[in-house]
Order: C-alpha cells, then structure tokens, then sequence
C-alpha cells in the first residue's frame, strides 16, 4: 500500500473511533441537561398524558444503555430521528442548513489560504520594511477581534454607509434556483444562471470575510514568523551562497518548509470556523447550520442536538484528515515515516 | 594572476550604539589551484571573510567595508550587484559546516543539485541535469549515484550529504572553492574520509579552495598554505609545514597548545586573552602578500 494510503487508512479509522465516543458524550449531555424535552416540545397546555405518551415514543423512561443502542441502531440505517422544533427528519434539517454553512466557511477558508499565507509571506521577505510593517499592523487587529465585530463593522460599513454589498441573505429574492446539491455558487452555476451566481457572490463576500478576517491574520502572522525563522537556517544561505534568485528562495526554498506548522493550524482554524459561522450567520441573516444549532440547543430538541453536533464533528475530522494528508504531501518526512511503521 | 587577492579588507557593523568593527584590515591571496587555510577561534573573522567573497555582506545596510577584495583580477566592489550574483554558484561556490541542515529538506538532491546546474547552464532539462548529477555523484564514490538523487537529504547519513555538498559545490567548475568548516558536524572517520575526496577532487579539477576551520590536525593535512587569524588581524602566515614546526607568533603557539594531545596529558591550559597575542603579524618567508599590481 503506498505511504499516503496507508496513512489516509489510519486517519479515517482513528476518526471512526473519534465519532462514536462524541456521539456517546453528546447523546449523555443532552439528557443530562435539566428540562423535560417532551414537555418542552409539546407546550405549556399539554395534558400528561401526551407527554407520557412522548416520552414513551422517544424512548426516554427507557435506560440510557438502551436508549443509546436505540440511536446506534437508527444511525446504521441514516435515520437520526425527528426533530421536535421543526417536526421534520432531522437529517432533512441538516441537508437543508449544513450547505449554506459549508458554503459560508468553505469560501472563508480559500480567503484565509489565498489572502493569509501570501500577506506571510510578503512580510517576512520584506521583513522590517513599510510593507512589513503594515502587514503586522492590520493582522493584529485582525486577530484581536472576534469574527461577529467583524461582521457588524463590515456590515456597517460596506453594506449600510457605502452599500457596496448587500446586507443580508445569500441571494436576491428576484432569483429561483433548484437545489441540487444545496451550494448556491454550484447551484447557479449548473442553472447556468450566471448573473445569479454573481449576485450569490456578491452576497458572500462581506459575511466570509468578516468570518475569515481573524483566520487570514493567523496565518498570515504565523506564516511570517515561520519564514522569519526559516531564512535563518543554513539551507537558506547555501542557496544564497549559490546565488538562486531571490524569488526562488522565498517562495520555494524557504515558503515550502514554513508551510508545515502553518497548514496545521489553518486547519484547526477552519474547522473552528463551522462553530463561529453561527455569529456570523446571525448578523447576516445567514440562514446556516450554526444557526439551527443554537435554535434547537435552547428547544432541548434532543435528535436535533445529537444530529447537529455529530455533523459538526464529522466535518471537523474530516478537515483534519484533509490537513494531515496535504501535510504529509509537503513534507517528505511524514510521508516516509507511515512506511517504516 | 590570483584566484584571489584581499588587501587591507576592514569590515564594521553598524548597530545602535556605534560601529563594531570585525575586521582590521586583513590581507590574503590564493593563487590558481593553492590550497589555504584561514585557521582561528569563533569569532575572529573567518566566516564574514568568506561571506565577503561571496558578495553576501556588501548588500546589508549595517555594512561597513573598505579595502580591496579581488577575484580573478576583478575588484569586487566595482561590480555591480548582478554581476557579483552571476558569479556565486557558478565561478565560486561553497560548503558549510553541516551538510544534512544545508540541503533543503522539502526537496529531493536532485531538485537541489538541477537548481545549482542550472546556475552555470540555464536551460538544462532534469534529464540532463540527471545524467551530470549522477557522474557528479559518482565521483565522489556514491555507489548508487540515481537512488541518492531521489533521496531526501534525511535518509541520507551526514556522510553522504557531506559527498553530495562536495559534488554539487564543484558540479559547475568553480574557480574558487568556500569550505567553511566543512564536515565539523560529522564523526572524526567520516570527516577524515570526506576531507580526502574533497582533497581528490579539488586537485582533480585544479580548484583553488579557501579552506576556513579551526582544527589544526585537518588544516595541516588539506592546506598548503596557513593564515592565522586573531580577532580580525593576520596574526602569522606562512607555508602549512613550517607554520607547523615553527610557529613563531604568540596567538598561534597558543593555538598549537590548544589541541588536546591523544597521549593524554590532561586538558591543556591556555591563557584567555593576551596582549601578546595582538603582537605584529609573523610572515614566513617568501610568503608576504604580492606586491604592486594594485
């Protein structure tokens, strides 16, 4: 087996493992939380007997051992139950919301790539120079403020004192798209709409930003210190000494090795973005599954949380995994090490 | 004509409280294919020697430099940035300290050894660059030159990297070879190995090397002349066998005593500092720096 299957092989197997105990610790959260969901879901008017009966249908005076061996058995077949916040399948909620935060985060996260690691780059070539020093200036702010500030003075003033953008939703009313894999930029584009896709552009731009400001600050700080640290290693000066261009050391001989603790933490900053999508989300109207998250987490609608949050984890391994592989893809030491083990 | 002619080269940082000064005004030549060494304790100049010749000092701000740094008979400071970039990798080049930390690690030898063919010869394809690389490779008796060139240099021992350093460092026939240091990261055998070939090639090739190291028992082997350097002043120069047998300047007795003998006579003792060592330089004879044709 070559070294990056086996190493992809292990990964998913280690993030298998991973999923189950989140689902076992979430599943024991949510009922340890005080509250009676079925009271909660059936209103204030409800008679007892309705509740007791609720409670029966969703196995709740029923041990927890069993109740979980209940929700396994229900997941092997893809059912997470029904939501008792919108009265639909729960996987029906999570196909609905999940493609609008995927899409918000996704496009957060080519910015971080595509805006952090050349800014990093940028300033540790011209390390001590103006350039340098703007670069710091403005990813520190972006790092010292959280992503909803960010969204609201975006907001505030791309979309309301200069309105360069829209101020909320993922795209005009005037346009109807099928769904068909729930991403509006593919949608629209399979549509083959493209002025539509330009507007659900349009509207992207200020919310991903504002999600990614602190993202591409991270990176691009962290890019310029690993850079800093790589120009001093001796590898650097033997292609000095060897007269390579200059461009060549920066962007091959020393960008390349930065690149390694850098991806690790892009990564981590990505899949975290899944969680802070849901200020971001608030602020802009963004109809996402943080967002729905947080609705069904105070309606105490127990599959919807489970659900919620198992996809979230998912998402998060499943980025991981991403990073891991393109990490193993850099740097050859990784990627030879999974054959000796 | 010289490889390399230095004439009262001074050389100042310039920090906040002032100029350091580095150098005081050292003169050197290295005549086509002559070995020299420039042997001294840390710090005493021999390393921002080297990187003067190869032009790497002249472009920070903090620099201060004057005299006279000559290679083959052009003055380095009239030649233009470019001119000197044109000649690092390709009419003089360089080998450090420790072989596995200066090749890159994100990339195999041969990406390495086709960026530095590629220096002398800017369209070679890789398979050219290939073939040159592994006759390169073969010179300095590595048995299987194609596995090493798509090896990454951390599945290569020190050893290896250290023959890889050797021949990509005179894979474009340089005139003048840097070793600084060369090889004091790796194990005394492998050292002692490398050195020959390095010694093997050099002659080969008819390279002239500046040979930078603060190991005697190493400079009396490789070298056949010796300057003395002492906090960036000559202390004596002279040809590597009678520097040897009659060491005339206080700093290079000194030195000399230094080295701990294999018969086991304790760790030698040796005064800090000394304003003997700051005596005149020593020149053996016949062996002052030539002079006129300034």
């Amino acid at each position: 087996m070559p070294p990056v299957l086996r190493l992809l092989a292990k990964r998913l197997g280690t993030s298998l493992i991973v999923l189950i105990g989140v689902s076992l610790l979430i599943f024991a959260i949510a009922r340890v939380i005080p509250g009676d969901p079925a009271r909660i879901a059936l209103g204030p008017n409800a008679t007892a007997e309705a509740i007791a009966a609720l409670r029966e249908r969703l196995h709740l005076d029923d041990p927890f051992v069993l109740q979980y061996g209940y929700f396994l058995a229900d997941l092997a077949r893809g059912d997470l139950g029904i939501s008792l916040y919108t009265n639909r399948p729960v996987t029906r909620d999570i196909a609905d919301y999940l493609p609008a935060t995927l899409e918000l985060v996704i496009v957060s996260g080519i910015m971080m790539v595509a805006l952090g690691l050349p800014l990093g780059v940028l300033s540790a070539r011209y390390r001590g120079s103006w350039i340098d020093h703007v670069v710091r200036m403005v990813t520190l702010l972006g790092v010292s403020a959280p992503s909803f500030v960010w969204a609201v003075i975006l907001m505030l003033v791309f979309a309301f004192y200069l309105p360069l953008f829209p101020i909320a939703g993922r795209i005009s009313d005037s346009y109807t798209i099928s769904s068909v894999t729930g991403f509006l930029l593919v949608d629209t584009l399979i549509a083959g709409d493209v002025k539509a896709f330009g507007n659900a552009a349009w509207h992207i731009v200020l919310p991903a930003f504002a999600l990614a400001l602190s993202g591409i600050a991270q990176a691009a700080r962290l890019t310029r210190s690993n850079m800093v640290e790589t120009y001093e290693r001796p590898y650097i000066e033997m292609a000095k000494s060897y007269g390579f261009p200059e461009k060549r050391i920066a962007w091959r001989y020393a960008f390349k090795p930065s690149l390694i603790p850098s991806m690790t933490i892009i990564g981590l900053d990505f899949a975290a973005m899944l969680g802070n999508a849901f200020l971001v989300e608030a602020v802009f109207a963004w109809p996402g599954l943080s967002r729905y998250g947080v609705a069904v987490i105070l309606r105490k609608d127990l599959n919807a949380i489970v659900g919620t949050v198992l996809i979230i984890s998912a998402m998060f391994l499943i980025v991981n995994v991403i990073v891991d592989l393109l990490i193993a893809f850099i740097n050859p030491r990784i990627r030879y090490s999974q054959r000796a083990s | 004509m010289n490889t390399l002619r230095i004439r009262d080269l001074t050389l100042g940082f310039k920090g906040w409280s002032g100029t350091v000064e580095v150098l005081h005004g050292i003169s050197l030549h290295i005549g086509r294919g002559e070995r020299v060494a420039l042997v001294g304790e840390s710090g005493s100049g021999k390393s921002v020697t080297a990187r003067i010749v190869l032009g790497l000092l002249q472009s920070l701000r903090s620099t201060r430099l004057s005299g006279l740094v000559e290679f083959e008979g052009r003055d380095l400071s009239k030649l233009s940035e470019r001119e000197r970039h044109a000649l690092r990798g390709t009419k003089m080049s360089m080998i450090f300290q420790d072989p596995t930390s200066s090749l890159n690690p994100v990339y195999p030898i041969l990406t390495q050894f086709h960026e530095v063919l590629r220096r002398a010869d800017p369209a070679i394809n890789l398979t050219g660059a290939r073939a040159r690389a592994e006759k390169a490779l073969a010179d300095v008796s590595i048995t299987d030159p194609s596995r090493a060139l798509d090896s990454y240099p951390f599945q290569l021992s020190g050893g290896m990297n250290q023959r890889v350093m050797i021949a990509m460092a005179l894979a474009n026939d340089p005139s003048l070879l840097i070793a600084d240091e060369p090889g004091t990261a790796l194990d005394v055998t492998v050292q002692a190995q490398t050195l020959r070939l390095m010694r093997e090639q050099v002659e080969r090739h008819g390279t002239s090397v500046l040979f930078i190291s603060h190991n005697l028992g190493v400079v009396r082997e490789f070298a056949d002349r010796v300057y003395v350097i002492y906090k960036g002043r000559i202390a004596e120069q002279g040809p590597t066998a009678a520097l040897f047998e009659d060491p005339r300047h206080p700093y290079t007795r000194a030195l000399l005593d230094a080295v701990p003998r294999i018969t086991g006579d304790g760790i030698p003792e040796i005064e800090d500092a000394s304003d003997a060592y700051f005596a005149p330089t020593e020149v053996h004879e016949g062996y002052g720096e030539p002079e006129g044709a300034a």
